[in-house]
């Protein structure tokens, strides 16, 4: 629950339907704030003013461990190795970027060696994948399993990046590699997470379903991720009630993580159950993929709300390439297509995006953006792409069809 | 289980960070009340603050403004320690006026209000240099706005760029000339040390020393031998200014300070025990190379273009001469006219030079051994 709004904007103790409607015009206040960011001194000394996580949250806890273990061992690369990655996984399941700069902190002082530690350069790597610095994080992968060709986090990463990527034949070797230096299980992940993007969903959903049930000593997130994998590949055979059931199992084994509740909520929306997929983020408004699929859905459902929450994203957006960064490439083009109807400057940014991602939804917003735009013939290289690949996906292969038809 | 943990790194393979990452916004703006000062606003998130010193006191997760004001204090010494604002390279002082809180897409942010309160009118370069957790968080951006008057610069921050300069105005040469002339003559009147050294080589100026004091007869011998010492003055102390401002020449400031103390109490013996009396003017030559170096700290990493820096170091040069030309013209004709009085030749002479011996030595103890001498600090300035 850290990325509420802060209390000013909700009413966290309130009943629920007050509580929406409260919510939505409150925030409203919040937003037109947030865009002229007048500086204020609050009423009274007992206004929250921000979430932060607490001391009764177990991840906290451990942060704090590990940080006392790392105060006491300073040269110890185990230990700043272990909290880099519980920094690393709080980012992730929580998606506050703010994590991956901590772990940064955390290995900088080994980076700075000229061949820093193989457990550092990994961290470093995927600190790198997740900031989408795809090229970046590739060239450290190579680099580290040249010095151990054992490390099967090595190879798993360097296989998710090249799916990324869309280099499938490097993701294939990596996959093999890592069924040798970790076993069945995993090669079978990596391979069926391979099939299920190149063309073969069938194939990957069979063999998922032989590895569904890790047995009771797997964690949760495991779970999650297997199940999570599962609703895609079935979104992908078309069969979205069978996806559906994934992506609700998903949820249970990981409550609330951010990664799922954005991809559920998109595959909600392609489903045409806006309602649905308002409810689903209803809690996770900091974050800016939830966000998203919130705007589209009030967009859809022809909310009030769905005005200012467009002039709040337009902010979130404008936040972001004022520190020069841009990350959210394709989300970006898929907000300016669907929200702003801006079809031009969507296929810009997609075929920036196309540059260094080239997952099916990255395929997709090219595709309609080109579409769109009268331009289909910018996106002939998703058309090669696609041909090369073997990817199909019934949210792409119509639009792949619809550009061919035209002259 | 290690293999398992790992597989999570796959999870990730098409998600994204979905929130922004860290930021703080500073802006710093002219006043066009008060020449000397930057008026700045930093808004820095309360996560950060919290992650970097600690807000949340009772740590239930909910960062109250009660908490926060606690941290005031802890906020603006942490904050402000990790900015520089120079202007033309002299440093500006950073002085917290307010606490604020303020709302951005990404949450609620500590506002800070402050000064720069730059030692010059406003300068003709304005540089920030940034370096807020960095230790903590490499991918920190200050996202930083300078305006002056309407032109305004913006960058975003971090460790591989940690400064921006904004120019603030066109050159104006004579701008530059008459406001550092002002800053010099402002720098010999309020430096004591300065005033009581010339003092001293002047009191004996209206006297010729045989068996005693004999005053002299007429006016024209007591001001040539004052036109010699402070010309010996001038011309030494703005060798060492100009070369100290230049780079040429580094003397720490301890050192520094510590001769300038010792030249006072040189020059205020020597009117007790005379050893030097017709060549004072040599006395004043050699310390005077001190005391330029000690000029100089108020200019201490002056950074200008070379126009820029001969309108402003040239300024202050004569902006000290004037400074001591106004000390003399109104201690030369008095002291004549009292000379012959027991006065002048007991009190003054004498007594002054002990007095002013006596100080001398408290700040030679003081600034060279780097102590404070109570019953000393709480009569006169360091």
């Amino acid at each position: 629950m850290e990325h509420l709004s802060p209390a000013r904007c909700g009413a966290a103790r309130r009943p629920w339907l007050p509580r929406l409607l409260i919510a939505f015009m409150a925030c409203g206040a919040c937003m037109a704030r947030a865009q002229d960011a007048t500086p204020y001194v609050p009423a009274r000394d007992d206004v929250v003013l921000q979430r932060v996580p607490p001391r009764t949250d177990p991840r906290v806890r451990q942060f704090d461990t590990l940080r006392a273990a790392v105060a006491a061992k300073p040269g110890d690369v185990a230990v700043a190795v272990a909290l880099a990655h519980a920094y690393i996984d709080y980012g992730r399941s929580t998606g506050d970027a703010r994590y991956l700069g901590r772990a940064m902190a955390v290995i900088e002082p080994f980076m700075r060696t000229a061949t820093p530690p193989v457990p550092v350069a990994l961290a470093h790597a995927t600190i790198l994948q997740s900031r989408h610095a795809f090229n970046e994080a590739r060239a450290e992968l190579e680099a580290v399993l040249r010095r151990d060709p054992d490390s099967a986090q090595g190879w798993l990463t360097l296989a998710s990046v090249a799916m990324v990527q869309g280099d499938y034949a490097a993701a294939n070797h990596a996959c093999v590699q890592l069924a040798n230096a970790a076993g069945g299980f995993m090669g079978q992940v990596c391979s069926a997470s391979l099939r299920s993007l190149d063309g073969h969903a069938p194939q990957a959903y069979a063999l998922l379903t032989m590895i569904e049930d890790p047995g009771p000593r797997a964690p949760p997130d495991i779970r999650a991720w297997i199940e999570g994998l599962m609703a895609d590949t079935a979104a992908r055979m078309g069969k979205p009630d069978v996806a559906d059931g994934h992506f609700r199992s998903a949820l249970r084994w990981a409550p609330g993580d951010n990664f799922l509740l954005a991809d559920y909520g998109e595959f909600l929306l392609d489903q045409g159950r806006a309602a649905e997929a308002l409810t689903l983020v209803a809690g996770d408004t900091q974050s800016d993929t939830s966000f998203l699929v919130r705007v589209r859905a009030e967009a859809m459902l022809g909310l009030p709300a769905a005005a200012i929450d467009t002039a709040t994203m337009d902010a979130r957006f404008a936040d972001m390439a004022r520190r020069g960064d841009h990350l959210f490439l394709r989300e970006q083009a898929d907000f300016l297509l669907h929200i702003h109807h801006d079809a031009a400057a969507a296929l810009a940014l997609a075929e920036l995006n196309w540059k260094t991602q080239r997952a099916p939804k990255d395929a997709r917003v090219f595709l309609e953006a080109a579409l769109a735009a009268g331009q289909p013939r910018a996106a002939a290289p998703v058309i090669a792409f696609v041909a090369a690949s073997g990817m199909s996906d019934p949210t792409i292969d119509p639009l792949v069809a619809k550009v061919k038809a035209q002259p | 289980m290690c293999a398992v943990a790992t597989l999570l790194a796959l999870a990730m393979a098409t998600s994204v960070s979905a929130h922004k990452e860290s930021d703080a916004y500073l802006t710093l703006r002219t006043d066009p009340t008060d020449t000397h000062r930057m008026r700045g606003q930093w808004d820095i998130a309360l996560r950060d603050l919290d992650y970097a010193i600690g807000i949340d006191g009772n740590h239930d997760g909910n960062i109250t403004w009660g908490e926060l004001k606690a941290r005031r204090e802890a906020v603006e010494r942490y904050a402000l320690g990790h900015l520089a604002v120079q202007g033309d390279g002299l440093v500006c002082t950073l002085e917290p006026t307010g606490q604020a809180v303020d709302e951005h897409t990404d949450g609620t942010y500590a506002v800070i209000l402050f000064d720069a309160v730059c030692d010059k009118n406003i300068p003709s370069r304005l540089t920030v240099t940034y370096t807020l957790m960095y230790d903590i968080d490499p991918y920190h951006r200050g996202i930083v706005t300078l305006h002056a008057g309407t032109r305004t610069a913006g960058a975003a921050l971090g460790p591989s760029r940690p400064s921006a300069s904004l120019d603030m105005r066109e050159p104006d040469r004579w701008g530059e000339f008459t406001s550092f002339l002002v800053d010099g003559i402002w720098h010999i009147w309020s430096g004591i040390d300065h005033i009581l050294f010339l003092l001293s080589l002047l009191f004996p100026a209206v006297l010729l020393r045989t068996d005693g004091w004999v005053p002299v007869e007429r006016f024209w011998t007591a001001c040539l031998d004052v036109v010699k010492i402070v010309t010996a003055f001038s011309v030494s102390h703005s060798i060492t200014l100009s070369l100290a401002v230049l780079g040429f020449v580094h003397v720490p400031s301890r050192l520094v300070e510590s001769g300038i103390a010792l030249s006072v109490l040189v020059a205020a013996l020597n009117n007790i025990v005379p050893l030097v009396h017709r060549r004072a003017w040599l006395v004043a030559f050699a310390f005077g190379l001190v005391h330029g170096l000690g000029f100089a700290s108020a200019l201490t990493g002056l950074q200008l273009p070379p126009g820029a820096m001969a309108a402003s170091l040239g300024g202050f040069s004569v902006g000290v001469e004037i400074g001591q030309e106004a000390i003399v013209l109104a201690f030369l004709p008095i002291a004549f006219a009292l000379r012959k009085t027991r006065f002048y030749r007991r009190g003054l002479l004498r007594w002054g030079s002990w007095t002013i011996a006596a100080i001398a030595l408290g700040w030679f103890i003081e600034r060279a051994f780097d102590i404070t001498l109570p019953w000393f600090s709480v009569l006169m300035p360091n």
